[in-house]
Formats: C-alpha cells, structure tokens, sequence
C-alpha cells in the first residue's frame, strides 16, 4: 500500500477517511446492536485501536514520522481508555474478557494466557535488542541550495560581470535592444523555425549547448533527472521546479554555470558539487544562451531586481 | 455468555479483515494492478493481424508537431534522422525516425510497430539511454499526439497506413511459464545451447560475447548486460517482470543483430529464457525515478576472526551483503566522459584486527590494456568536440582498465560535512586515492586537486591480492593495514566513524584515462564494531522482568477471585 492518494490534497482526503471510518464504525455498531449481536467493549475498543494505526500507518501518505504515530496511538489509546471506562458498567464488560483469559476461566482462556505469557517477554526481548544493537545509517548532511552569490562573477577570460546590472545579452528584440518581454512573446515558437525571430535562434542556440553538455544531468525535460543524476549527491538542480531558476535572478544563475560547484561557499558543499565551472568548457555567450534556453523551455522568467 | 464472547471475537476479527481487504482494493485499484492484470488477458486473446491505423488527424499532428520541436528535436533532430544537436555525444544515440526500425515492439521481426508500442516507449522512456520517461511531463494526449506526428512525418521510409506493404502481426504470450528454480534450469540450457544467446551475450550474460557489433545503420551496439535488468531499453520501468524479456526474444530487436525467436523457440522456451534472465539480476529497490537501483549510502565493512580472505569466492566475502554504486561519468573538468561504459560498481569490505579489505566487482566486457605507446598519450587525451564523429567503441584498447578508492587525508580533523573535492582532492584537503591497474600496478596517491598530478606515497602498504577479468567482469580485492606510519597522507581506519569512500573506474577500451572515468559520488565506509555485551544482557533482562510481571499479575487476578 503507502501511495494509494495523490500528495497536495491530504487534508481534505485525510478528513473523508476519518469521516469514513467514523460512519463505518456508528453504521457497523448500530446495525450489528438492532440484530442484538453487538460486538463486546474489549473487541470494539481493539478494533478502533488497530483502524487507527491502519489509518497512520498506511493509508496517510505523504507518510509521517514514527514519532508522530506513536504520539498519535497514545492519545488515541488514552481516549478509547476514557471511552470505555465512562461508566461501571462499560468498565466491566471492557474487562472481562482480559480478566477472564488472566484467571484462566476456560480452557480456551487458559490457552491464550499461556501465548501471552511466552509472547509478551519474547516482544520485550525483541525490542530490547533493537534498541540497544547499534545501527549504522547514512549521516545526515544538510546543504544550503541557493547560498549568497558575490557582487560580481570574473570569468576566467577576465571579463567581469556585476551580477546587479548585467543583463542577459541574447534576451533582445528583433532591432537587438534588451526586452523583458520577448519571452513572453515566443512561448510557443518552433526554435527550428527557419524564419525564427533573433531571439528565437538563440534559444536554439542554447538549447544546443544544453543538450550537448548539460542533459547528462539536468535531464532531456531539465527536471534534474539526466542518465547521470542517479550517481551524483546532491542531485542535479530541477529547474522545471518553480524553486530554482524560477526564483532566481538570471546573474545568479549566470554565477552559478560560470563557477559551478568550485565557486559554491563552504555552506553550498563545493566538494561533493559535480556542477562544472563552465567558464572552463562555454564561453560566455554560450552560457548566456544556454541559460535563455533553460527560461524558455522550462516557461519560467527570470526573478528581476525590482 | 461465553458464546457470546467467542462469536464476538470472530466478527470482529472478520470486521478488521474486512476493512484491510478493502484499503488494499483501493491501492491496487488506484497503482493500476487490476488495470495491468486485464491488459494482460487482453494480450493473450490478441488476434492474428492487427489493424493497421488510418491517418492521423490535421490537428493531432499541428499539436503534435508543437511537442516535437520543444521536447524532441534536441536529440532526434528537426528532420527526425537521430541528429539532433545533442546525438554525437550520445551512445546509444538517438532514434533516425526516418526508416521505420524501432526496438520495443509487439509485432512480428521487420514489422513497424504498433501505435502503443510507441506511446509506451515515449511514457516509460528508454532506460539505459538518455532518452526519460515522459509521463508526468507531457499529458497522454500529447503523448499520443507526439506519436502521431513521428510515425506520419518523420517516418519517411513506410506507412503506417499502407495496406499493400505494411501487417501488424501481434506476438503471441502463450501461456505464461512461472518462474521456478526448474523453468530457470531450462531457460539457462536453452540461453547456453539451443537459442545461441549465449554467442553475443558470452557465458555468464554479461554481454560481452561479441562486444563489436553494428546496428543497421553502421553504428556500434553491444550485446546487453544481463546483469542489469534495470538498464534494459524495452524494460518499461518495470525491471523484473519476465514478459518484457519475453517480448524482446520472440519480436527481435530490429536494426540490430538480435533476431526474433518465435520461430525458433517455443513459447515455453522463451518463457524459460526469460525467467533465466530476470534470474540473473540482483533484486534491488528501484528508484522510481532513476529507474535506477537506489544507491548504498554506507559501505559497511564486518569484523572477521583470523585473515581476510584473497579469494572472493571464499564464504567470508560470499555472506556479505554487496552495496551498489551508481557510477557517472566524469564529466565535470576536460577530458570529460560523455559515454561512461561503468555505470555501477558493486563493494563488499571486511576487517579484521590488522586490515581492512574492500571488494569491487564491476562489469566491463574486455580486459584492456594499453601500450606503452596509448599510454603515453593518457595525459593529453581530448574530449568528444561537440559536432565531431560519432563516438566509436574501441575494437582495440587505448588504455589500462583501472580503479580506485579514494579516501579524505586526515579525515578526523575535517569539520563535518567537508570533505576533500570528489575528484582528487584539493589544496586545503587532500585526498589517499588506492589506484590500481591492469599491469598490477597499485599503490597510494596523494591528490591536491583535479588539475594536479597524483603523487605516489605510502611503502607498499596497499595491495590488491586479487584481479581477476572472468566473462566480462573485473574483480579486484583492495587491502591495507588499518593504521600506517604515515598519518598525515595515509586514511587512518577507527571503528565505528564514519569514513568518506569514493570510487572511480577507468575503461581502457572506453579511452579512459586520467581525469576520463567513471565516478562516484561521496559515500562512508564504517567499520562496523562487535556487537556490544550489553546488546545480549538486557533483552534476557527485559524478558526476565516481563515473566515476572506476568505471574505477578495473574496471581493477583487468582486471589481476587477467591476472596470473592
């Protein structure tokens, strides 16, 4: 089980199963007491204990922590515990059956006690020894994704880019001025069109260099899911996801293909990042065009400074 | 009253029965299974011919064609000819479009596929390629649309729509032969001797039969690993289900030299083989996103008594568990590995009182080793230009196969989490690789950083007591001592600490060499310490008090009663 609902919508999922549980337990009750067969206070109040852990543990999804659950399972325990002993008589016909099996009243009673007697220390044991062996899990090493970028990117050609003012030089109207807009206007475009405005043949200029160097990891729908990415932590950037380049100044983005993870701050992990500093394989057009190609293709626009 | 209380128990347990039956309804209803299990039956019912499909729509093809020059085009190119920009950096490269030959089929060796073979292919992608799963990303309907574009424009060749040339001859299931340790037995016999599988697919399957081979179009193909389920093209994300193997012997694979077997086999001796086959895939977790095993974060290296064993067939290597590591290609600094062949290595480690030993066991389908001429050039080797040819596989080796295990310098002292950079280090912290190659070279090195030499270090406390190339496999048994005289350079191994592990894997034939290989991400190797003492005592503790409690108890519920 575990995946059976769609993650973003629990809530209300989660109050259509509570509400169904609910129902299924009055309606259940009520038709099982008009027969005259009512189910014995220890058997309901079990019943609702193991409903509820079903529900935690493997209906809710996205799952949540175990800590949760067993917090949850004891206000639940200590409410069907008020639950049945609200009054003397529900009390005792709540513990009959426990009193029974302990005094051994039947054979049959007599059998259960004597599971019990050997299962309960053999449990005890049991999680015992899982708590005290020691386990060894993988350490947990948080990463700052977007850390602080500098002032200004100096690439290794000398020339300097100040990440306030630059402005991406292909992202230009058809008389080569700089527009916000142009984006907008070519959303749906064909890049291969062979009367493709100018910015139009630099997106698929760009998209040429994205597909030769960087698919390999940021995947052919620049999901972050490329054939390489399964090897690599962190996990290559999901600029489709509205965290990323969606967030972000298109300098920032600049600074981060330029420099890659050699020029991450200590707290963006620059050891373990396997993000080229591109400055070494694209000269700077080329990794203005690919940026361009990745705000087209993904239908995202760069943050601006206003 | 009794009888009461006794029908009362069963009710109720049919009642919780009952409900966990019905969340189960729910799952397999909304994961599809039910879905997929009357997809099945419909297949094994499957008419002789199929119909072939008439002429896509006006509309279907303008949106369509829309998919196509935003998603597509990069790889298979604007004319749908397999060269798109990004194709001469790819192996396997993209589809050409334009003959009609496509792999992951339904239909007879020859035939063109049927109209959801090719919707299958773009929802569930092409793992082992570059080619992603589109579901999630492009709508069924653009799906569909896409297809419709690709099999009416780009397929140039033949028509889909052409009664006089084109038949759509749906392979026939059969009944489905269950795996068991006797079908497995059958289909290993049929794979060795009757199918001839194993001529390209070599002894032990891992492809490396007959690793030079051209696809139709004059490209190199190599057999598949069969090791790799995960990687299979046709395996729609679903690795371990024998149907796709079933499917992929009896149409054949067309545009490359595997034939189809329906003539040549019986259904039951496909089902045979292809159970075999799943057989021979370790059972992993897949990432369902990756389509990739999930990666063993943590190299767990297990105390033995007495000598680590050099043979890693000896039952103290055996019981281990092998942790999986996925492999990319280097492709971060010049020279960079586009078309990396070791996609995964598999390490075991043991210790003892004096050692630690590491076991790699990766595949690679020839043993390589270079000249001392190829060797020469290592240094200066240059990368695939962008537009350049298409990269061929090497019938000769350019250089050593080789690997390594690199360790952080010093590592006790580094401030959690940083680590020396993944590839050799740098000027602050530098890295102890082991490096190992073909010749039997091996030995420690000092790396400073990803554009400095490696500098050999250490007296020889590094061996490798074993390097075995055997039916298109490497295995190589690292081992040095646990503590050196050298503490600055050499990895000093404690138990129980988390020590940073990272490896890398040169393929001579790959023309790796250098700063070209395949390699790892971080991970921790941890020497796992004896089971403490105290681990035995307090679970005899805990179920001694328990047993006390209980007769506690009772006894006091027994007296009750009989003041009563």
């Amino acid at each position: 089980m575990g995946k059976i609902w769609i993650p973003g919508v629990m809530p209300i999922e989660l109050l259509l199963i509570l509400t169904a549980v609910f129902f299924a337990f009055v309606i259940g009750g009520w038709v099982l007491k008009k027969q005259g067969r009512s189910i014995p206070k220890f058997w309901q109040a079990l019943l609702i204990w193991v409903a509820a852990y079903i529900v935690l543990r493997y209906v809710l999804f996205p799952p949540i922590p175990s800590a949760l659950i067993k917090t949850y399972m004891g206000l639940i325990t200590l409410v069907v515990f008020l639950l049945v002993s609200s009054d003397e008589e529900s009390w005792t016909e709540f513990k009959r059956p426990i009193m029974d099996t302990l005094g051994g009243a039947t054979p049959t009673h007599r059998g259960v006690r004597t599971v019990t007697m050997v299962a309960l220390p053999a449990l005890m044991a049991w999680g015992t020894w899982s708590t005290v062996v020691p386990k060894f899990e993988e350490p947990i090493e948080l990463r700052t994704v977007h850390p602080a970028p500098p002032a200004s990117v100096k690439l290794n050609t000398g020339k300097t880019f100040t990440l306030q003012t630059a402005q991406n030089p292909f992202r230009v109207d058809e008389s080569g001025n700089y527009s916000q807009n142009i984006q907008q206007e070519h959303v749906n475009d064909n890049p291969f069109d062979p009367n493709a405005s100018k910015y139009m043949q630099y997106v698929r200029e760009g998209g040429a260099i994205f597909f030769q160097n960087c698919h390999f990891c940021h995947g052919d729908n620049l999901n972050g899911r490329g054939m390489f990415a399964f090897a690599f932590n962190p996990i290559p950037a999901d600029f489709s996801d509205p965290g990323t380049i969606a967030q972000l100044q298109e300098t920032f983005v600049f600074w981060r293909v330029a420099k890659g993870g050699l020029g991450l701050p200590r707290e963006g992990f620059p050891w373990a990042s396997v993000m080229p500093p591109w400055e070494q394989h694209l000269t700077a057009d080329e990794m203005w065009k690919a940026i361009l190609f990745e705000y087209w293709h993904t239908g995202f626009y760069p943050r601006t400074w206003d | 009253m009794k009888g009461i209380a006794k029908g009362g128990k069963k009710r109720a347990a049919v009642l919780v029965g009952l409900g966990v039956a019905g969340l189960i309804g729910v799952g397999m209803l909304s994961s599809g299974w039910i879905a997929g299990a009357q997809a099945q039956e419909k297949a094994a019912e499957a008419p002789k011919t199929l119909a072939l499909p008439g002429k896509a729509a006006a509309e279907d093809l303008e949106a369509g064609k829309s998919v196509y020059f935003r998603k597509c085009v990069w790889c298979h190119g604007p004319e749908g000819a397999g060269d798109g920009p990004g194709a001469d950096r790819l192996l396997p490269r993209p589809r050409n479009f334009n003959q009609g030959t496509f792999k992951v089929r339904h239909t007879a060796s020859g035939e063109l596929p049927t109209l959801d073979d090719l919707f299958d292919t773009v929802t569930h992608g092409l793992p082992g390629s570059a080619m992603p799963s589109w579901e999630g990303i492009l709508t069924d309907k653009q799906r569909r649309q896409v297809v419709e574009f690709v099999r009416t424009e780009l397929i140039k060749d033949r028509d889909f729509t052409d009664q006089e040339t084109e038949t759509l001859t749906p392979i026939s299931f059969g009944k489905q032969v269950p795996t068991s340790k006797e079908s497995i037995e059958r289909g290993k016999e049929v794979f060795m001797n009757k199918g001839k599988c194993v001529e390209c697919h070599g002894p032990e399957a891992r492809g490396d039969g007959n690793a030079t081979q051209k696809d139709e179009w004059g490209f190199p193909i190599r057999p598949a690993d069969l090791h790799k389920c995960w990687n299979f093209r046709g395996n729609r994300r679903d690795p371990y289900n024998p149907a796709n193997i079933f499917r992929e012997v009896s149409t054949g694979l067309n545009g490359t030299p595997m034939p189809s077997f329906a003539d040549a086999l019986t259904d039951e001796q496909r089902w045979d083989v292809a159970n075999f086959v799943i057989s021979l895939c370790p059972k992993k977790q897949i990432d369902t996103q990756t389509t990739k095993p999930l990666n063993d974060f943590v190299i767990r290296a297990k105390f033995v008594e007495g000598d680590i064993s050099g043979n890693p067939d000896d039952p103290q290597w055996q019981e281990r568990e092998a942790n999986y590591i996925g492999l990319g290609g280097q492709i971060t600094h010049k020279p960079r590995n586009f078309v990396r062949q070791v996609d995964d290595v598999w390490v075991r480690a043991l210790y003892n009182g004096n050692e630690v030993a590491y076991l790699l066991e990766w595949d690679d389908r020839n043993k390589s080793v270079g000249t001392p001429e190829s060797m020469a050039k290592a240094v200066s080797y240059e990368e695939t230009p962008p537009a350049g040819q298409p990269i061929a596989l090497r019938e000769n080796p350019e250089f050593h196969d080789a690997a390594a295990i690199q360790f952080p310098m010093k590592w006790e002292s580094l401030n959690a989490p940083e680590k020396p950079r993944f590839i050799f280090g740098d000027a602050k912290n530098g890295a102890d690789l082991w490096k190992w190659e073909v010749d039997g070279k091996v030995g420690a090195f000092t790396g400073t950083g990803w554009d400095q030499e490696l500098v050999a270090h250490g007296k020889g406390e590094v061996t490798t007591p074993f390097a075995e190339h055997k039916d298109g496999q490497w295995r190589v048994i690292f081992k040095r001592p646990l503590a050196t005289e050298d503490k600055e350079k050499d990895v000093q191994f404690v138990t129980g600490k988390y020590i940073p592990t990272l490896l890398m894997v040169w393929d001579g034939h790959n023309g790796d060499a250098g700063r070209k290989m395949s390699i790892s991400s971080w991970y921790h190797t941890i020497l796992e310490p004896p089971i403490p003492t105290k681990a035995y005592i307090y679970p005899v503790f805990a179920a001694v008090f328990m047993i006390g409690l209980q007769f506690w108890v009772v006894s006091k519920v027994k007296n009750g009663k009989k003041k009563k």
